[in-house]
């Protein structure tokens, strides 16, 4: 049965078993790896951005109008001869589902797959009231012999060995089955369910369409159990989610060119599967299907109706954003969801089985973006997963006391920047070097993964006015957005960008009254806090002042450019600003490359192999992934390519300090591809990377150097 | 797109899915292309419940002087005996190497859903560069209900057991495509 951690002591132990488990990682690492590239040769010759802005546009038309398409389809679907039921929650979903088996005289009952009937826990129900239900779906079926719930919305089994399958097949047959003949095993399940097929008196399916002008359920499949278990038996009854209503098969068809090519990087499924009445079935009275169709709502037509979290009902279940999620791939779907898996997962969870089984689960992402960067329906996962968590807060009226203290820090710029310099002052006992000697006492041992960084003696913003100097009549006015950790930890990162901007005829400017871009705030669920330092920033930095507003860290420069939007631009004259501000900023290497034109003369030529880690947020975030390994050209740096460059390094901000455990492993992955790349420095353009990378190979006694690409650049200038 | 590029690409993408495709000069070819395959995979019967007239009196010959059992209707009581099912496909879609099949007849669909091999004959008028290309035919022939309508872009798939990609879960283990000139339907 499925069952989700409540609290975070529990989750935690899970996630380290989970950890623990060598076959679980290295298979999901597999996949992870495999992916991307099946996914992209699926998609060849197809623009996929414009393909899911089209999926989202033509969700986001239907979901309102759910109840109009509804009564469409039943209209079509009634006149084909089905029975159409709508069942307003889960328990009334099951009910209608048992007593068509009652009142048909059904004993056995064959399954396709469908996350919906997971959702509302259909067979646990079934059997309770005494019927045989058999999942068709090999790897459903293996989950249901071992009484557990999927740990993929696609690849339901993925995390059991061949091992463990073949053991199970041996308990189910009376005869040994050789783990390593996996054929022989799907063999087993041909002819075990054969039988089955045989001898059922109703099948249930899932579907993945509903169109309304034709009354036609779409179900995609490949291992054509779907559609066994919609023609074998007398009794077909599909259990749909009303989100899959859609109004035609125009509207189909543009989910079915990304369902498969995202979810297993397949051009198409081998099976597609248009239902449309109650069709021949000799088995029957009259010939004719028993054909049940039953609309489950359980919160979804309240969803739609939400201005916000409707987009969350765009989700066509292609299970992406699992597969690429860096979390997902060490710890797997059991978990990092509870019925429904992945960003997604997170997302629903609050919706379809409540806030207990959420409040742990939301917690737990980088806000990495790799799942948005996927969707197929242009879902912000990464926001929505933020707001969930809010949400979760505001129910539960009681706050960690670390969001407390960081919006009452934060509201207030001078209070914060006095406690950052009383900081650099206060830890000068524990101080060694740049690091800290010791972790402070309210940080246990499993932060103790990566050396943290000292606070610097002197922030950036207190010696600016003495190493900054004026350009008459520059050619543009430059604002240096610096960012708490260039600001007070990494001075010499602002540093370096002045030396590179020596002989530029650009005025660079710090003003003063900047803070923290509001990030933190917004990961920690603390909207209004994060809105607040907004809107400080904006009257700090007023971009018509500015022809760029340039920063040195990827995840302020991607929070001010999307996440401001998104919290102000409603309010009448910040929105302009607001606007004015995302199309200034601007990113190191971009700024380099593109305003700086720097070129290969300011270079001192030849300087030696590097590795370069992605950040989430210059790549994703900003969508910049040429002009840092131009760059490094320029700069007569050899760019080398490591495994993994674009995957998080696991920082994520205050995640690292929440989950140290899993972001030690993805720091520790990414540590090793780099050492395998044989690099001698690794760089990057986010100080947040810089502490996360720096502090976990200073604490290996690794030999290369991490260094922000400011400063690689630099050390290389004539 | 012209026809032959559709037919390039159909052949290009099946290979993708392990689908065997040919060419059949004239149905009596593609008949003997079905019988002949059945006999040397072992199989005892064809089944081929969608063809009628003249044409099933051409495969009845075919199967009586190789031995094979022609099966036409009732197909529900012969499952598990059913060695090829030989069809006809509505339209073929070139982007995808999917097959397009009416199968509202029960007997069509056991045929192509309980047979070891589906061999699938595909008059190469019928073959399309994309699924958009028919999408108003499609949906009159869904509006007509009732209807089951059937894309097959290969034969029946699992990867659940570690990723491992194995062909004939439930359905066909082998899925031919005869690519026929003339309009055999």
């Amino acid at each position: 049965m499925t069952k989700t951690p409540h609290d975070l002591k529990t989750y935690k132990k899970d996630l380290k078993q989970a950890l623990g488990n060598t076959f679980l990682g290295a298979t999901l690492d597999a996949f992870a790896s495999a992916y991307p590239a099946s996914r992209a040769t699926a998609f060849a010759g197809i623009d996929f951005d414009a393909l899911a802005a089209e999926i989202a546009k033509a969700k986001d038309e239907s979901i309102p109008n759910l109840e109009k398409l509804l009564e469409e389809f039943t209209g079509r679907a009634q006149e084909a001869g089905v029975t159409v039921h709508f069942a307003r929650t889960a328990f009334e979903a099951n009910s209608i589902i048992a007593s068509i088996a009652r009142e048909n005289g059904v004993k056995r009952i064959v399954k396709g797959k469908s996350m919906t009937a997971e959702e509302t826990f259909l067979n646990a129900y079934l059997e309770e009231a005494g019927y045989e239900v058999t999942e068709t779906d090999l790897g459903e079926w293996i989950i249901q012999l071992r009484g557990e719930g999927p740990s993929h919305m696609v690849l339901p089994a993925i995390h059991l060995s061949r091992r463990e399958i073949a053991e199970l097949f041996t308990k189910v047959t009376g005869k040994i089955q050789d783990p390593d003949d996996i054929g022989g095993m799907v063999k087993v399940a041909r002819r075990e369910l054969r039988r089955k097929f045989l001898e059922a008196d109703m099948g249930i399916s899932g579907a993945n369409f509903a169109i309304a002008d034709t009354g036609t359920i779409g179900l995609v499949t490949n291992e054509g159990n779907g559609r066994l278990v919609t023609t074998l038996p007398r009794v077909h009854v599909a259990l749909v989610g009303v989100d899959k209503l859609v109004p035609d098969l125009e509207a189909a068809m543009k989910i079915l060119a990304a369902l498969p090519r995202n979810a297993t990087g397949q051009v198409i499924s081998t099976y597609v599967t248009w239902i449309t009445g109650a069709t021949e079935c000799k088995s029957a009275p009259e010939s004719r299907k028993l054909m049940h169709i039953v609309f489950l709502d359980n919160g979804r037509l309240a969803l739609a109706k939400d201005t916000f979290f409707s987009r969350a009902l765009r989700c066509i279940r292609c299970g992406a954003c699992a597969n690429v999620c860096p979390i997902y791939k060490l710890v797997g779907g059991h978990n990092y969801g509870h019925v429904y898996i992945g960003a997604i997962g997170l997302v629903l969870t609050y919706f379809y089985h409540g806030w207990k089984n959420a409040r742990t689960l939301v917690k737990n992402c980088l806000n990495c973006q790799a799942c948005k960067s996927v969707c197929p329906a242009g879902i912000d996962l990464p926001h929505l997963i933020k707001e969930v968590y809010r949400t979760v807060l505001n129910v539960e009226g009681k706050k960690p006391l670390k969001n407390l203290l960081l919006k009452k820090a934060l509201e207030n710029r001078r209070l914060f920047h006095f406690l950052l310099r009383r900081a650099s002052f206060a830890q000068k006992p524990v101080v060694e070097g740049e690091y800290l000697r010791h972790l402070p006492f309210l940080f246990s041992e499993e932060h103790r993964f990566r050396r943290l960084p000292a606070i610097a003696k002197v922030p950036l913003r207190d010696m600016w006015q003495n190493i900054n100097r004026q350009v008459d009549s520059p050619r543009c006015r430059v604002a240096l957005f610096g960012g708490c950790l260039t600001d007070f930890v990494y001075p010499e990162q602002g540093q370096a960008l002045l030396a590179l901007c020596r002989n530029h005829d650009v005025q660079l400017d710090y003003p003063m009254d900047q803070t923290c871009c509001g990030l933190p705030a917004q990961m920690m669920g603390e909207r209004e806090t994060a809105r607040e330092v907004a809107v400080q920033n904006i009257k700090a930095i007023d971009p018509a002042e500015y022809d760029y507003i340039l920063t040195l860290c990827a995840s302020c420069g991607s929070h001010m450019k999307e996440n401001y939007w998104k919290l102000l631009s409603e309010e009448p004259a910040l929105a302009v600003k607001v606007s004015q501000l995302k199309d200034k900023v601007i990113d190191f290497s971009s700024f380099m490359i593109k305003v700086l034109k720097a070129g290969p003369e300011e270079f001192r030529g030849a300087g030696g192999k590097v590795a370069y880690h992605s950040p989430c947020h210059l790549c994703r975030g900003l969508g910049v992934t040429k002009e840092p390994r131009e760059l490094l050209s320029k700069a007569g740096l050899e760019y080398v390519a490591t495994k993994g460059e674009d995957v998080c390094c696991g920082f994520g901000g205050s995640y690292s300090f929440d989950f140290p455990e899993i972001s030690a492993e993805l720091l520790k992955r990414k540590l090793d591809n780099v050492e395998a790349a044989g690099a001698e420095s690794l760089v990057t353009d986010c100080p947040g990377c810089v502490l996360q990378l720096r502090g976990g190979m200073e604490k290996r006694g690794g030999k290369i150097k991490v260094k922000h690409i400011a400063e690689a650049v630099a050390e290389r200038k004539k | 797109m012209g026809q032959s590029e559709n037919l390039a690409k159909f052949n290009e993408r099946a290979r993708a899915v392990q689908t065997v495709v040919a060419e059949a000069g004239s149905l009596a070819a593609a008949f003997e292309y079905a019988a002949d395959l059945t006999c040397k995979q072992g199989g005892q019967s064809v089944a081929a419940p969608g063809i009628t007239g003249e044409n099933l009196a051409l495969l009845a010959s075919i199967c009586q002087t190789r031995s094979l059992v022609l099966l036409t209707e009732n197909l529900r009581e012969k499952i598990g005996q059913i060695g090829t099912g030989l069809t006809v496909a509505d339209w073929g879609i070139a982007e995808t190497a999917t097959l397009v099949m009416d199968s509202q007849s029960e007997e069509i669909r056991i045929a192509t859903m309980l047979s070891e091999t589906h061999v699938a004959i595909l008059p190469k008028s019928r073959i399309v560069p994309d699924a958009a290309a028919i999408r108003e035919e499609l949906t009159k022939m869904m509006k007509a209900a009732p209807g089951y309508l059937a894309f097959i872009s290969g034969a029946s798939r699992t990867a659940d057991i570690e990723r491992v990609l194995t062909i004939g879960v439930h359905g066909p283990q082998e899925l031919h495509v005869l690519i026929l000139e003339e309009d055999g339907r």
